[in-house]
């Protein structure tokens, strides 16, 4: 008897290991064809399940991203409008990359899968791994009308491949194209006297008198002063300085050919900017730690939190974001009602402006449907259900009372929320894929209101905010080359090595600075910069001839 | 019919060898059942997965079975030319290297010399005490590690330096300087692990006979030569043993701890295979180049083993097997 009972349990055990191979081999199936699907009023006839990414920002005392208040929403909405069942899988928003190839690798991944890398979705399409949406919009596009209507052919078509017809991604939008400002501590410019910076000149003597009177602006945490901080993302976090040693002119061509690092690594100024970076680490203008803290690190937030940090330039909302938990408002409880960031518009270039690069409407989060997406046709339609006006805006204000309040003069002004109803990004960026930024029924309203989504901040200051990030914007422009072979891969590797040199050139001894950076290019250039530049050139020229601008 | 009678009678209905392995198998049944399971979390986890390695030879992609995977140009010997042409592969073979000699310098008597120390300890709940103090450091993780690091020894808040500085001195970049990173790493590496490598030989210094402590003793000998003709040849084999595992690991890394302790500014000493692998690998998307990179990186490991094995035997000592 005993041994029999072993015998049941054994064969039990080898069956499972067996099923637990077999079900590896689902993974290559091709995703299922779509003209099974019937279609009855939008709806259809069969419930179908999809599954959609979502970021998890780990915020403290957030809602649970995958169950919410917002979720419950779409997920209703979905059931009732299409018959579609929607579950949200949770992907952490600062390792997103590599958490997006492992479900890729292993073929659990989303069947809605968004990410800020092209090559990410270039790589894995040339592996098979991605679904071309070409074939699938020639068939339904038409019936999308909220995504065509929202995102329009631009936004649907820009990565279209012209050579073979494949459309491996769909870019969101942004809703508006504000990109990086500087701020600085306004309680502490008039403690000093001093005004707001309009030039390079003024924002440097500016972060000098910071350094200078540090024991009178932080008394005894004088030594924490960082008069001007950037942290492990350089080309970020200086960005608005290296775009103004740039060629205000600098033509399509050269931007382009250039232009794989988006953080301008090989953009002609890029290097006087960090040698100014360089001098100023040297000044003690920097923070000295600035390397030894990695990606998603709180460290520097609480710093400006903890008010120690006298400028910096980041995303224009920066320091208004997450309500209560905004820098602004750490600041001003932990320092003192009068202290305050405010935005400020001083980094010219040759010409005189403060001219910033910022992208179009696309180049934003792109969306994909892996290869293991059974239901494309239902996934489409959750694209069309999430860029319906009505359902942005619910999802980015709420309920009324409970998430925002309406103003006299119409603005909605976001209040704090509680519980399920709290939002994790900024007006629920992270389910509104396909719109990145405010947008709702009037563009005067959503102007309005943006000004008033920071609460508890000043109105006043976001406006102002607005104001300078707004001013002199260079957008870039889409060039249409064929796929960049060389590019296959590399921007991890290449990106690791971008943020190595900016930070090994930014500590380097000042007589050193020329051969650090100079090394460092030719490292980079030689590890496939070099080949990526030659082919994006013979790229450009084979699509646009000699011609260095392209026709907007 | 008891075991044993049915035993006898196999034996004497079939040959020999043959009725062994089965009357063993019939006997003790209930231990090679008991040993199934563990055998086949090997088979399945840790032999079934090594067909992958053929990915070091192929195109790899993600959709594809590895049978349907094109070969990889060059004979299939693409990604290794490729990894050698690599010069950050290179580099981080030479960091390996580099990295694990000093830990295996500096690093592998120190245990020893800890040990023997104890050993040597009167009075007894000082050694417990001690002993457990040192042995604490191996639970933590090396991301903690790091945080403790980032508070001991930055070069603006952490606590050695503005001890240094408020002493007059300048402020040593123990993070930030590749040189320096070095040495914090041989050394928080050392700090992590002496107390818990230590047990070991603690336990050999355990097992050698009192008896013959008692006979040096009355020969004469003092604390130093009983240390150095009766502990240290009783731990011999010991130390063999574990100086062997350690060359085969050689070129083999951990990946947390140089993965935690790496920053931009210290790279060209910091990276080494097992992050070359994760970066390119898993972030990179990479993966036949990172195979064949992995797959080197085993094969030079069992040659070294088989070397060092090779070698302690040659020298009359026991080996591993």
């Amino acid at each position: 008897m005993k041994r029999r009972i072993a015998a049941i349990i054994l064969a039990c055990t080898t069956a499972f290991s067996l099923t637990a191979c077999a079900s590896k081999a689902d993974v290559t199936a091709k995703a299922a064809n779509v003209e099974e699907n019937e279609i009855v009023d939008g709806k259809f006839k069969e419930t179908k399940h999809i599954t959609v990414e979502v970021y998890d920002r780990g915020n403290d005392g957030g809602s649970d991203p995958t169950n919410n208040m917002y979720t419950e929403y779409i997920k209703k909405g979905m059931l009732e409008d299409h018959n579609v069942d929607v579950d949200f899988v949770a992907v952490p928003r600062w390792t997103e990359t590599e958490e997006i190839n492992n479900l890729l690798a292993a073929g659990t991944a989303p069947d809605v899968c968004l990410t800020y890398s092209y090559p990410t979705i270039q790589t894995y399409a040339n592996m098979g791994g991605v679904l071309d949406l070409k074939p699938m919009l020639d068939e339904h596009g038409d019936e999308l009308k909220n995504l065509n209507d929202w995102l329009g052919d631009t936004n649907i078509y820009w990565d279209l491949d012209m050579q073979t017809n494949n459309l491996w991604a769909i870019e969101g939008k942004r809703a508006n194209a504000r990109r990086i400002i500087t701020y600085m501590r306004k309680d502490w410019l008039d403690k000093l006297g001093l005004e707001e910076p309009t030039n390079k000149d003024e924002f440097y003597k500016c972060i000098c008198a910071f350094r200078d009177n540090a024991k009178e602006l932080l008394g005894d945490d004088a030594d924490k002063m960082v008069p001007f901080s950037i942290s492990y993302d350089v080309g970020w976090r200086a960005a608005l300085l290296i775009e103004s040693d740039m060629d205000p002119d600098i033509t399509d061509k050269e931007f382009y050919v250039n232009g794989f690092d988006d953080r301008k690594l090989l953009q002609n100024g890029t290097k006087e900017a960090i040698k100014t970076l360089n001098e100023w680490y040297h000044e003690n203008l920097l923070w000295n730690d600035f390397a030894l803290y990695s990606a998603g690190d709180s460290t520097e937030d609480d710093m400006m939190k903890a008010g120690y940090v006298g400028a910096f330039q980041h995303n224009w909302d920066y320091p208004f974001r997450n309500g209560d938990d905004s820098i602004q408002s750490n600041l001003q409880r932990m320092v003192g009602e009068d202290a305050k960031y405010v935005a400020v518009d001083c980094f010219e270039n040759s010409k005189g402006d403060t001219l910033k690069f910022v992208d179009s409407t696309a180049g934003d989060r792109k969306i994909f449907f892996p290869a293991t997406n059974k239901e494309p046709l239902a996934s489409l339609m959750y694209l069309d259900w999430i860029s319906a006006p009505e359902h942005i805006q619910y999802l980015q204000i709420g309920d009324k009372g409970v998430t925002h309040n309406e103003l006299d003069d119409g603005a909605v002004e976001v209040i704090a929320a509680e519980g399920d109803a709290i939002m994790n990004s900024g007006n629920n960026t992270d389910y509104t894929i396909t719109c990145n930024g405010l947008h709702l029924d009037t563009e005067e309203k959503t102007l309005l209101s943006t000004a008033h989504s920071y609460s508890p901040c000043d109105p006043a200051d976001v406006e102002q905010a607005i104001e300078y990030s707004e001013k002199d914007m260079k957008h870039s422009v889409n060039v249409k080359t064929p796929e960049i072979k060389s590019e296959t891969g590399m921007s991890e590797t290449l990106g690791a090595k971008r943020d190595v040199i900016y930070d090994t050139a930014i500590v380097a001894d000042p007589a050193e600075f020329d051969k650090v950076w100079d090394d460092g290019i030719a490292d980079y250039l030689s590890a496939g910069g070099q080949a990526i530049i030659d082919e994006r050139k013979s790229a450009f020229e084979s699509v646009y001839g000699s011609s260095e601008n392209i026709d907007k | 019919m008891s075991a044993i009678a049915k035993e006898q009678e196999l034996v004497s209905s079939a040959p020999k060898e043959r009725v062994k392995w089965v009357a063993y198998l019939k006997r003790y049944w209930q231990l090679y059942v008991l040993l199934f399971l563990p055998m086949l979390y090997l088979l399945v986890f840790k032999y079934v997965p090594m067909k992958y390695v053929l990915i070091a030879f192929k195109k790899y992609s993600i959709v594809q079975s590895i049978g349907e995977m094109p070969w990889a140009d060059n004979h299939g010997m693409q990604y290794f030319i490729q990894a050698f042409q690599n010069k950050d592969f290179v580099n981080a073979l030479r960091n390996t290297i580099v990295l694990n000699l000093l830990d295996l310098v500096i690093g592998f008597p120190i245990p020893i010399i800890f040990a023997l120390i104890l050993n040597e300890l009167a009075f007894k709940r000082f050694k417990k005490v001690v002993q457990t103090i040192a042995y604490m450091p191996h639970f933590l993780s090396w991301v903690i590690i790091y945080g403790l690091a980032i508070q001991l020894f930055t070069p603006t808040s952490g606590l050695v330096n503005m001890f240094i500085t408020k002493l007059g001195g300048q402020a040593i970049p123990f993070l930030n300087d590749p040189g320096k990173w070095v040495g914090t790493y041989i050394f928080l590496g050392i700090w992590q692990s002496f107390g818990w490598n230590s047990i070991i030989y603690l336990a050999a210094m355990a097992g050698i006979s009192p008896e013959l402590y008692e006979a040096a003793s009355v020969d004469g000998a003092g604390r130093f030569s009983k240390m150095w003709h009766i502990t240290l040849p009783g731990i011999r084999g010991t130390i063999v043993v574990l100086l062997v595992m350690a060359l085969g690991n050689i070129i083999g890394s951990g990946f947390d701890r140089p993965f935690a302790l790496q920053n931009n500014l210290v790279m060209q000493n910091a990276e080494v295979i097992s992050t070359f692998v994760y970066k390119n690998g898993i972030k990179g998307l990479q993966f036949s180049l990172t195979t064949a990179v992995g797959l080197f990186q085993s094969i030079v490991g069992v040659v070294f083993l088989l070397f060092a094995n090779w070698l302690a035997r040659k020298l009359g000592e026991r080996g591993i097997w």
